[in-house]
């Protein structure tokens, strides 16, 4: 394989790339968000700084069913996210990321930094009820209900896509092969090309099991504030540096 | 959590590193090593410059991983075409599967091996050393081994400590937040601490099939050399550039 090949290559391993170059389509990506209220304390511990976390203690709990993706296929994804801000401006942190799949694990975390692990979330209409479950590790780590389409969301689909623009952001640390640090960022992203196709806020319940390799948990829910339930198309691009912690901590 | 901690993370995410730092030891990692000849024309196209190839006998690996410090229990199963690096005998690591996030995480970030998901599995069944590699739901590599035919051969140690001793070679391959290669190396890795507790060759046959998304099968099997069967404890140690494809 020649050096030109070689500098095209959009990701190991050279013989089956995991993963292409994006940017990402997803046709029909399915949200459950779960907003909750925990300890301010423990917030602004898994915040890195320079964000600062919202005042308000919300965390979102999330479940998000991914049947078509280019360059990753079909698979699920559960985590947490966290409103923050960052010189002011509002900013959505991913504190943690359970998926199902390698192709958008290893992209996920060598391109944006999305802190994905591999474990089996799920997110299914059981009866009456849009239920969300991740097992780590063979256990049961968290369990999300909400009701089913109760109440179309306020402003309906065009204020869920404008909520969708808003800027997330990840810590990406990739290490040298000495294990010092070679990436340490804060890298910032924004969906692009969003069509919401139905969009529901319902009753929610969220129960967070403690485990230490997937501790959700630790963010502990001491309040539920609402479910939010939502169907759509949208694109991930490519990102840019927020912040550089090897040139300016 | 301030910036200075931010900094000393081993991995991602902050609230629970997928990996710690290293260096990782391994307690009884047990292998079994498929040797077959290939087409050298394909060995070529896979082989990245400027590493040469060395022969045309290549393999097909399991491996059982019981207890690996920081990773836990897990398999393994890797395709490696031996080559040279100015003139030294290494081992290219061309693919990988393993079936345990913090070593496929930490692998593909520290060291560049190349890995993805899979279910590898290395097992004795009857007189059979046995392993089977499951890429998205189906068979893609099946090896047999004879179990133990010649453990009298006290030679068997030593050249399974030679074998485990060369240097292996990864092409690591990290972009950057905006598509462009932010790493592009050849990455040099020497396992330490080397304790070999058993070692045997014997017959084995070997069965590639085509799959996508784990080419194992695009080394075709012309002819199988035979199997080696190691156990051993040893040292994965941080690793070397052995060559930057970004500078100069």
């Amino acid at each position: 394989m020649k050096v030109e090949d070689i500098l095209k290559l959009p990701s190991m391993p050279a013989a089956s790339p995991s993963y292409p170059m994006g940017p990402y389509r997803f046709v029909n990506r399915e949200y459950m968000i779960i907003t909750y209220e925990t300890d301010k304390d423990l917030l602004r511990a898994a915040v890195p700084e320079p964000l600062v976390p919202n005042e308000d203690g919300h965390v979102l709990y999330e479940w998000i069913r991914m049947p078509d993706s280019s360059g990753f296929g079909d698979y699920t994804e559960s985590g947490v996210v966290i409103p923050c801000t960052y010189k002011g401006e509002p900013i959505n942190f991913t504190a943690q990321m359970y998926l199902d799949d390698e192709p958008p694990i290893s992209a996920g975390r060598e391109i944006w930094g999305f802190p994905k692990k591999y474990a089996h979330p799920k997110l299914e209409v059981a009866s009456d009820t849009l239920t969300g479950t991740l097992h780590y590790a063979g256990q049961m780590v968290a369990m999300g209900t909400m009701a089913y389409k109760h109440q179309e969301s306020p402003g309906g689909i065009e204020a869920a896509a404008k909520g969708m623009t808003k800027t997330q952001c990840n810590l990406k640390i990739i290490p040298d092969v000495d294990g010092s640090p070679k990436i340490c960022q804060l890298v910032a992203y924004n969906l692009t090309d969003i069509t919401i196709k139905g969009t529901w806020v319902s009753p929610a319940r969220l129960h967070l099991i403690p485990h230490v390799n997937a501790p959700a948990a630790d963010l502990p829910v001491k309040r539920i504030v609402g479910g939010k339930h939502f169907i759509g198309d949208l694109t991930l691009p490519h990102g840019r540096v927020l912040f550089d912690y090897l040139k300016e901590a | 959590m301030n910036k200075h901690d931010v900094k000393s993370l081993s991995s991602m995410p902050l609230q629970s590193p997928t990996y710690p730092r290293g260096p990782f030891k391994f307690f009884d990692r047990q292998y079994m090593i498929i040797r077959y000849k290939t087409d050298p024309v394909a060995i070529r196209a896979l082989l990245p410059e400027p590493l040469e190839p060395d022969g045309d006998v290549v393999a097909v690996q399991w491996l059982d991983l019981p207890d690996g410090e920081g990773f836990g229990a897990y398999g393994a199963a890797a395709q490696t075409i031996p080559c040279t690096y100015k003139g030294e005998h290494c081992v290219f690591i061309s693919q990988m599967i393993v079936d345990n996030c913090p070593p496929l995480a930490g692998g593909r970030e520290i060291w560049g091996y190349p890995m993805k998901h899979g279910k590898p599995l290395l097992h004795v069944t009857g007189d059979t050393l046995s392993g089977q590699l499951d890429y998205a739901g189906q068979r893609i590599a099946n090896g047999t081994m004879v179990y133990k035919h010649d453990a009298f051969d006290h030679g068997n140690i030593a050249h399974a400590e030679e074998i485990l001793n060369r240097t292996q070679v990864t092409l690591k391959l990290i972009p950057d937040i905006d598509g462009r290669p932010a790493i592009a190396q050849l990455v040099a890795v020497k396992f330490t601490n080397i304790h070999v507790k058993g070692a045997w060759n014997g017959k084995a046959r070997l069965e590639l099939i085509p799959s996508v998304n784990a080419p194992f099968a695009d080394l075709p099997v012309h002819h199988v050399v035979g199997g080696q069967q190691f156990v051993t404890d040893m040292t994965l140690p941080y690793g070397r550039v052995l060559h930057d494809y970004l500078v100069g």
